[in-house]
């Protein structure tokens, strides 16, 4: 077990953990954030999408000992009202359905309209292809990109 | 103790059951004036309660399981009483069978429709006593009085007043022996898209879902399973295991009987780690050391189910179904012809992996799941430990997709065997690797369909030998040839995996061999594909199917014609987009829906591209027309997924695929344009969660052989495939 000091959504938080810990489950059963989910583990559906440093990272493969320093974004720390664009977008066009994926979807959408602020649709397709929606909701949540990358 | 107050203890005692979730259920939109000084909240009926802050709540018997079943609800609940949707604080109605009879569970596509006539007669018996109340206080006629956003107003003068300002009178009010619903034109919400509070919680990370309950000293647990059903535990080292930070023990796990009802339980056998956080149940399980007898089902692949149901086709001549008798249509036939599909197993890989949290007190069980069947699982729950059904506490939360596996009480007896063991509360969550490896599946069919023709190459009889011995609400027959059916096929030595429901269940397979027959029985008469449907159906009779409350009506088979007759004009039938763009068809009716698609395909240089599909929904009145369109855009790439990807396949009794590297389900860039149209009607609501599933496989299929000239009977598609003509 270890001591860290993680920064996430702005705040300090104190952990004792296993280094191996990945940080999916540091937020989840130490932080109790509550929001990043476990899909898969091994970073294949995106369900677990965290900022590191405002990049978007699989939060099931990235243990605890790789993040110490670094500022890390939950989807409780996108927005303080639920507004960032992306949110707006998701609502506007009735995205979600489950929903246990959707909070990994607006932080890799989130992430990629930062890095390119007008995607195109190969540009979408290629930057979400790692974000499984069970439900099915790939054609709004790329309606929704677009909407945001408008907005 | 008095009346009010014996509500408010009520009250109370209920929020101190669950109080950390409720935390999170706390309405976006809180109040700031001045708290009642003896508030108390009045519940009219079991769907309704309203305290003096005015706060009104919905209580949901039906399970939220990403179809909207909760938004649509709360929306008829919201107009018929007069109530704001955005302020409608909704909750998860704790499973209760002496409350909502035996209709609380979720699955046939049923929410809606079972509940459009209680739920509305429920909220409007509120309104009139809400109404007598107010009527009473101002001493004027009730008929001068409406409701509107959670207040009474007086037509004449402007004058409101809030629901919560006249619980004192209506408590004391007896409902009136009749009440009238309200009319269509005067719903604020139902037939509109709504923005839903859902998503609203959904986009902050704030849904309850059950793997995030947290509860004072609760443990966590991860459980190795038997790979192979049927197998047993002989031994296992736990040694390592026990030596991984956080890990606090570990159990055998024995397992329960899969029942009679097999949704009612059955857990494998395994070993059970617990540990303080997930990571170290997770990382324990990993580290054991296992030997398992695998039993009867060691050594056995598909290719033995399709074996068995081969034989089983060919010694089955038992006929349980004549229709306008096509045993003799059947021996005029002056050609014949054959056909085989089959559907292999599935798994639902819901994203919320499969989890429950239970907290065994010995005397009461209180449990936490995401689960589509708060009253059986109280119910089997009770039989397991023993104890009464009313001391078995189902705290229903949104579930992370459902698809009809969260049906299947097993995960739920996992976690109170376990709690029961540690004497705490035990959470357990299935690995990824769990809910594809060693889940419960949709099962591999085999389906025959056989016809007679005659000398123009018409049907005069179809033959069936399959997954049903009967056509009915959930596989129907709406086409109106004579067609006999055969006692239905099985496996000799019981299923290889055990069975769990996968949207649309049965009507998968079904609607697999019928869209296609058809299609080919339509090639073989000469027919247009579309128009040999229309021609069908224009002269088939209704269908009585009604299966009371399940199936909510009989078919009309001139429904499902007007949605084909809609898809193939939408779609452009017959009109190619593109040099290479073939079109496909299908047409499926299910449990009072009817759904039409037409798929735009190419194959260019061996690979099939799907370009576009239209699909025409009858759901009656479309309640919240954007769930409608997601239901059937989801359902679509459900289906598409069974069809294009590499399915669940089983090797020495055990499953390949353990993670969606194995398991590949659809992606983003993999999705064809989708374009839903709904059918305009006065109906009641009926469903949408499954009905779009079984015919896109058949639409893409028939579009395929127009591309190609070859038909491909077997799922998944692949243009290399054997097995096919």
């Amino acid at each position: 077990m270890a001591m860290y000091d993680l920064k996430i959504n702005g705040k300090t938080h104190q952990v004792d953990v296993d280094p191996d810990t990945p940080i999916l489950w540091v937020l989840r059963d130490h932080v109790k954030l509550l929001g990043t989910k476990y899909g898969c583990g091994i970073g294949q559906c995106g369900s677990c999408t965290i900022h590191l440093d405002g990049q978007a990272m699989r939060s099931c493969s990235l243990p605890v000992s790789a993040v110490a320093g670094k500022a890390i974004t939950t989807i409780e720390g996108l927005s303080k009202n639920g507004d960032h664009p992306v949110q707006k977008a998701w609502i506007e066009h009735d995205v979600p359905q489950c929903g246990y994926c959707q909070a990994g979807q607006i932080m890799n959408a989130a992430s990629l309209l930062k890095n390119n602020p007008n995607p195109s649709d190969a540009d979408i397709d290629a930057a979400m292809n790692g974000n499984i929606c069970r439900c099915g909701t790939y054609v709004r949540i790329k309606a929704a990109i677009k909407t945001a990358a408008k907005g | 103790m008095n009346k009010l107050n014996r509500r408010h203890f009520l009250r109370i005692s209920s929020i101190s059951g669950g109080g950390v979730l409720l935390s999170t259920l706390i309405p976006l939109s809180c109040s700031t004036k001045q708290a009642d000084p003896d508030p108390f909240e009045w519940e009219p009926n079991f769907f309704i309660r309203i305290d003096t802050d005015n706060q009104i709540t919905f209580s949901c018997s039906q399970s939220e399981l990403g179809q909207g079943t909760s938004v649509g609800l709360s929306m008829i609940v919201a107009d018929e009483l007069g109530a704001k949707l955005e302020d409608l604080n909704i909750v998860f109605a704790e499973g209760s069978e002496e409350k909502f009879d035996h209709l609380q569970d979720t699955g046939g596509s049923n929410g809606l429709r079972m509940l459009w006539g209680p739920l509305r007669e429920a909220a409007a018996t509120t309104r009139e006593i809400l109404l007598e109340a107010a009527a009473q206080k101002w001493v004027c006629d009730k008929n001068q009085l409406y409701t509107e956003d959670g207040k009474v107003w007086h037509k004449n003068n402007d004058q409101s007043i809030e629901f919560g300002q006249l619980l004192d009178m209506a408590k004391d009010l007896v409902a009136p022996d009749e009440v009238s619903l309200k009319d269509k034109k005067d719903f604020k919400y139902i037939g509109r898209s709504v923005q839903s509070r859902k998503s609203q919680e959904i986009i902050r990370g704030r849904l309850p879902y059950s793997i995030d309950v947290q509860l004072p000293g609760m443990v966590y647990a991860a459980i190795q399973r038997c790979p192979v059903w049927k197998g047993s535990l002989l031994s296992f080292d736990d040694a390592a295991a026990r030596a991984i930070p956080g890990v606090l023990d570990v159990i055998e796990m024995e397992p329960t009987e899969l029942q009679a009802m097999d949704y009612r339980g059955g857990v494998r056998p395994g070993v059970a780690v617990i540990a303080e956080n997930t990571w170290a149940a997770f990382e324990g399980k990993k580290a054991l050391e296992i030997q398992w007898d695998l039993g009867p089902n060691a050594g056995k692949t598909e290719n033995d189910l399709r074996k068995e149901l081969e034989n089983s086709k060919n010694n089955t001549q038992q006929v349980t179904y004549d229709i306008k008798d096509a045993q003799q249509a059947y021996r005029r036939g002056k050609s014949f012809l054959e056909a085989r599909y089959e559907s292999p197993f599935q798994v639902n890989a819901c994203m919320e992996p499969l989890n429950a949290v239970a907290d065994h007190k010995g005397y009461k069980v209180e449990i936490w799941a995401g689960t589509q069947a708060p009253q059986l699982t109280r119910d089997r729950i009770a039989e397991l430990t023993e104890l009464p059904p009313a001391a078995i506490t189902v705290h229903n939360q949104p579930s992370g997709g459902g698809f009809g596996r969260r049906y299947f009480v097993d995960y739920v007896e996992e976690a109170v065997i376990l709690s029961d063991i540690v004497k705490r509360p035990v959470k357990v969550t299935w690995s990824r690797e769990d809910t594809i490896g060693t889940n419960k599946y949709h099962p591999f069919r085999t389906e025959y369909w056989s016809a007679a023709l005659d000398e123009r190459g018409y049907p005069l009889a179809l033959s069936h030998h399959g997954v049903v011995e009967r056509p009915n609400g959930f596989r129907p027959y709406p086409y109106g040839l004579p067609a006999v059916f055969h006692k239905w096929i099985d496996y000799q030595n019981g299923n290889l995996l055990p069975r769990a429901s996968w949207r649309s269940v049965a009507a998968h397979p079904w609607g697999l061999g019928l869209e296609c027959f058809i299609d080919e029985l339509a090639e073989k008469a000469g027919r247009d594909p579309v128009q040999f449907r229309l021609e069908l159906l224009d002269k088939a009779e209704i269908v009585p199917q009604k299966f009371h409350p399940w199936v909510g009506d009989d078919l009309y088979p001139k429904k499902l014609k007007r949605t084909l007759e809609v898809a193939a004009e939408k779609a452009g039938w017959g009109k190619s987009s593109g040099s290479n763009v073939f079109q496909g068809v299908s047409s499926f009716a299910y449990n009072t829906s009817y759904c039409s698609q037409i798929a735009e395909v190419s194959v260019n240089n061996d690979q099939l591209n799907i370009h576009k599909v239209t699909a025409v929904i009858d759901c009656g009145l479309a309640v919240n027309p954007s769930q409608v369109k997601a239901q059937i855009e989801g359902s679509i790439i459900w289906g598409l997924g069974a069809l294009l990807k590499e399915p669940i396949r089983v090797s020495n009794g055990a499953v390949i695929q353990q993670n969606f590297h194995e398991y590949e389900l659809m992606r983003m860039q993999e999705c064809p344009e989708i374009e839903v149209h709904i059918i305009e009607s006065e109906d009641p609501p009926s469903g949408t969660g499954e009905p779009a599933v079984p015919g896109i496989a058949p639409a893409v299929l028939n579009a395929v052989y127009a591309a190609t000239g070859r038909r491909y009977r077997t799922l998944p598609f692949s243009l290399t495939q054997q097995n096919n003509s």
